[in-house]
C-alpha cells in the first residue's frame, strides 16, 4: 500500500517561489495538503523600524512587483492617518485612477497570461501566440495590459515602482490632455474587456469546474457609494463589518512551521478568501452598470463560492475598472500641481487597500521625529494560503479519477485561482501529489 | 546562428524585474521570437534544464538554498546578468544588513517559529560569483534589457552609461533639486541610465541604480548635512538600495 503524492516543485505562472505537496491515502483520504511558500523571508517589518516615515511607502511597494500599488497606497494612507495628514480631493482621485490602472494591468496579465493557458490547453501565453486563431486575442490582451501600464507611467512615472506619489500628495501630476488620451484608449478597450468576461464564463463552464464549489468566508472592503479600491470598511459574506483600521483585531495570523508564511483566520471563525471574487460578492451593487449587465448576461450570480469563477470576477472588474477610470478622468479635468504639505507628528495609523489580488493591510507607529517605531504588513496572498489548503482537502477527493498529470494541473489551477504573489506571502508554489495505492 | 537559449531566475526580491520583461508588450512577441526562452517559471509551465546562453538573475542572495542555486546557475550560463537593484547591489533586502538588529532579533520581530528560518545578510550576486553584465535600477530599465538582448544577438558589447544621473538631468534641462529646492537628491553619485526618471518628476533621486563611476559620496554626505539633514538621515540615504557597496559606504561613514 503506497501513498499517491502530488508534488510540484516551483509552481509556474505565479509570482515567486512555492510548492504543492499533497499525499492521498489508499482510500482516497487526504493525508496532507500543503502549499509551501519558500520565497525567502526579507524581514520588512523588522528593517522598517528606524526608517523615516516617507521611506515606508517607498520601501513597502518593493515587497511585490506585481501589486506594488496596493502596498504603496495602503502604507501612504497609514502614515497619513498616523500623522493626521489630510489630502486633497484631486490626490484622492489620482490615487484611485492609479490603482485602477494597476488592476487593468494585473487582471489582464492574470486572465490571459497566467490562467487562460490552463483552460485552453497551452503551457504559456507565448505558446498560445503560436496559434494563428489565438494570436489576435493575445495581441489585444497585450495591448490592454499596456494601457494599464501606461496609466501607471503617466501618473507615477514607472510601470512598477512609484516615483511621484508621496505622503501628502504627488510630486508631479499628469496634464488633462494626457489623461484624455488615456480615456480615448479606455473607450476603445471596453469591448475587449466585455469579451474577457464571456471568455472567462465559457472556459470555467467546462467540466469539472462547475462542480468545484466550496462555501467559505469571503472578506473584502466595502465603501459607501463606490466600489472599494483604496479604502472602506472590512466586510464579509458572514457578516463581518468593521472599520478597516481594526484589521489587526479581526483578521488573525499564525506562523506555520515548514512554511515561510503565516496562516490567517477571521477572529473566532475559520480561514477566508480575499480577492476579486470576494470583492464582487460583497459589492456587486456598486459595480458599474455595464459590469453588472455583462455579469448577468453570462449568468454570474452572487454570492458565488466557486474559486474557479475568479477568472470571471476578474473580467467583470476589468469592465468596471475601465468605466470607473473614464469617470475619474472626467472628474479630474485638468489637474494642477499641489505641493504636499504636512507636519511630522507622532502617532499610530492603520489602513487597508484592495490590491488586485485582495486586501492589503499596513500600519504602525511613528515617533515625533518621523521615525518608524513599529510596522505591520499583511499581504493578500498570506490571507489566502490557509483557505487554499482547504480547497485542496475538499476538491482533490472529487478528482481522484484523474491521472496524476491531470490532477497535478488541477491543483496548480487551484493555486492560480488566487493569482498568488508569493513574494507577498513570502513563499512559492510546487505541486507534489502522492497516492496510496 | 541558433537562437540564444535564455533563462530567468529569481532570488530574494519582488519579481518586478521579471514582470518588466512582460511589460515590453508592444515588442514582447518579437523579442520572444528572436530568442529561445528555456526557463521562465513566472511565465511558462514547460521549463528546461541548462546549459543556457544567457541567464538573468533577479534578487539578492539571502539563504543557503539561494546560494547553492546561484553557483549552479553560474556554471550553466555562458553570460550571467544581474537583473535589477537587488541582484546588482543587494537592493531593498540589504537594508536589513544595517538595521542595527541581529538576524535573530529580526526573526523574532516577524515570526514566532524560528527553527525553520535560514537567512543571512543580503548580498548582490557578484559577492559570490562572476557577473558579466548589470541591469541596474529598481526595477531594471526595460530599454536597457532590450539593449542587452539585441547586443547579444549581434555579438557585441552593450553600451551602458556609468556617468551620474546629473548628466541626464542636465540633458533634460531640469532645474536642479539640490540647488533650487534644497532637496537631498542622490543623483550626483548615482549611475545614469534611467533618464533621470525621479528628478524629472520633482522627486529626489534615491540612488536605486547604485554608485556612478568615480562618485564622491563623502562630499555629497557633507552637502546633505549642510542642507539640514541629521546624521541618521544621511546614513539612511546611503544604506538603502546599494548600502553594501564600498562607494555608498563612504557616504554613510563620512558623517
Amino acid at each position: 500500500m503506497s501513498d499517491r503524492r502530488i508534488f510540484v516543485d516551483y509552481i509556474a505562472r505565479t509570482e515567486g517561489d512555492g510548492a504543492i505537496d499533497i499525499v492521498i491515502g489508499p482510500n482516497g483520504e487526504i493525508k496532507k495538503a500543503r502549499w509551501e511558500v519558500w520565497e525567502p523571508p526579507r524581514f520588512f517589518e523588522a528593517f522598517l523600524v528606524g526608517r523615516k516615515y516617507d521611506e515606508i511607502p517607498e520601501m513597502v511597494q518593493r515587497i511585490c512587483g506585481i501589486c506594488p500599488h496596493g502596498h504603496h497606497l495602503a502604507a501612504v494612507r497609514a502614515v497619513e492617518r498616523a500623522m493626521g495628514v489630510k489630502v486633497s480631493r484631486q490626490t484622492t482621485l489620482l490615487r484611485e485612477l492609479l490603482h485602477y490602472g494597476d488592476w487593468i494591468q494585473s487582471h489582464t496579465l492574470h486572465v490571459y497570461c497566467l490562467a487562460a493557458p490552463d483552460y485552453l490547453g497551452y503551457e504559456s501565453v507565448l505558446a498560445m501566440a503560436g496559434n494563428e486563431e489565438l494570436l489576435p486575442v493575445v495581441k489585444q490582451a497585450l495591448s490592454l495590459k499596456r494601457l494599464g501600464n501606461d496609466m501607471s507611467v503617466l501618473i507615477q512615472g514607472n510601470e512598477i515602482q512609484n516615483r511621484t506619489s508621496v505622503v501628502g500628495g504627488f510630486t508631479a501630476v499628469p496634464s488633462g490632455s494626457e489623461l484624455r488620451k488615456i480615456k480615448e484608449r479606455l473607450k476603445e478597450a471596453k469591448d475587449f474587456a466585455v469579451a474577457t468576461v464571456r471568455l472567462g464564463a465559457k472556459v470555467a463552464s467546462q467540466d469539472p469546474y462547475p462542480q468545484l464549489v466550496r462555501k467559505c468566508e469571503h472578506v473584502s472592503l466595502r465603501e459607501e457609494g463606490k466600489y472599494p479600491i483604496n479604502g472602506g470598511r472590512l466586510v464579509s459574506t458572514e457578516g463581518l463589518n468593521v472599520p478597516d483600521w481594526e484589521y489587526p483585531e479581526w483578521l488573525i495570523e499564525k506562523h506555520v512551521p515548514g512554511c515561510n508564511c503565516k496562516h490567517a483566520i477571521v477572529k473566532g471563525r475559520d480561514s477566508f478568501l480575499v480577492g476579486p471574487l470576494a470583492r464582487v460578492n460583497n459589492n456587486f451593487d456598486l459595480l458599474s452598470k455595464d459590469a453588472q449587465a455583462i455579469a448577468k448576461e453570462v449568468g454570474f450570480t452572487v454570492p458565488d463560492f466557486n474559486p474557479f469563477h475568479s477568472i470571471i470576477a476578474r473580467g467583470i472588474e476589468l469592465v468596471h475598472a475601465i468605466d470607473t477610470a473614464m469617470e475619474l478622468i472626467d472628474e479630474l479635468g485638468d489637474p494642477v500641481y499641489e505641493e504636499p504639505k504636512y507636519e511630522i507628528k507622532a502617532g499610530e495609523g492603520y489602513a487597508v487597500t484592495e490590491a488586485a489580488r485582495g486586501i492589503c493591510c499596513h500600519g504602525g507607529r511613528i515617533d515625533k521625529d518621523g521615525v518608524c517605531q513599529k510596522w505591520d504588513i499583511v499581504a493578500p496572498t498570506s490571507r489566502n494560503v490557509y483557505n487554499l489548503e482547504k480547497d485542496f482537502e475538499y476538491f482533490v477527493p472529487k478528482l481522484l479519477n484523474l491521472s496524476d498529470e491531470e490532477l497535478t494541473l488541477k491543483c496548480e489551477m487551484m493555486i492560480r485561482n488566487y493569482d498568488p504573489c508569493q513574494s507577498c506571502a513570502t513563499h512559492s508554489i510546487k505541486v507534489n501529489l502522492r497516492r496510496e495505492a | 546562428m541558433a537562437k540564444p537559449k535564455i533563462a530567468f531566475f529569481k532570488f530574494s526580491s519582488c519579481a518586478g524585474c521579471q514582470l518588466n520583461v512582460l511589460n515590453l508588450e508592444p515588442i514582447l512577441l518579437d523579442i520572444v521570437g528572436a530568442v529561445d526562452i528555456r526557463y521562465f517559471v513566472m511565465a511558462k509551465r514547460e521549463n528546461f534544464e541548462g546549459p543556457y546562453d544567457i541567464g538573468f538573475v533577479e534578487g539578492a542572495v539571502t539563504s543557503p538554498r539561494e546560494l547553492m542555486e546561484l553557483k549552479k546557475i553560474r556554471e550553466e550560463c555562458s553570460i550571467l546578468v544581474a537583473q535589477g537593484a537587488c541582484a546588482c547591489h543587494g537592493g531593498i533586502p540589504s537594508v536589513k544588513n544595517f538595521s542595527g538588529m541581529t538576524q535573530k532579533e529580526m526573526e523574532q520581530r516577524v515570526y514566532t517559529e524560528l527553527w525553520d528560518l535560514k537567512s543571512f545578510p543580503a548580498q548582490a550576486i557578484d559577492y559570490y560569483v562572476k557577473v558579466d553584465a548589470y541591469l541596474k535600477g529598481c526595477p531594471m530599465d526595460k530599454d536597457e534589457f532590450v539593449t542587452l538582448v539585441t547586443s547579444a544577438l549581434k555579438g557585441i558589447n552593450p553600451l551602458f552609461r556609468y556617468h551620474s544621473v546629473c548628466n541626464e538631468c542636465k540633458l533634460k534641462e531640469n532645474n536642479c533639486l539640490v540647488l533650487t529646492k534644497g532637496k537631498a537628491c542622490m543623483g550626483s553619485v548615482t549611475a545614469a541610465g534611467c533618464g533621470a526618471q525621479c528628478p524629472s518628476l520633482g522627486r529626489p533621486c534615491e540612488g536605486c541604480r547604485g554608485p556612478a563611476s568615480d562618485c564622491n559620496a563623502a562630499s555629497l554626505a557633507k552637502t546633505f548635512i549642510d542642507l539640514g539633514l541629521s546624521r541618521d538621515d544621511v546614513v539612511r540615504k546611503f544604506r538603502k538600495y546599494a548600502g553594501n557597496t564600498p562607494e555608498f559606504s563612504k557616504g554613510a561613514e563620512a558623517v
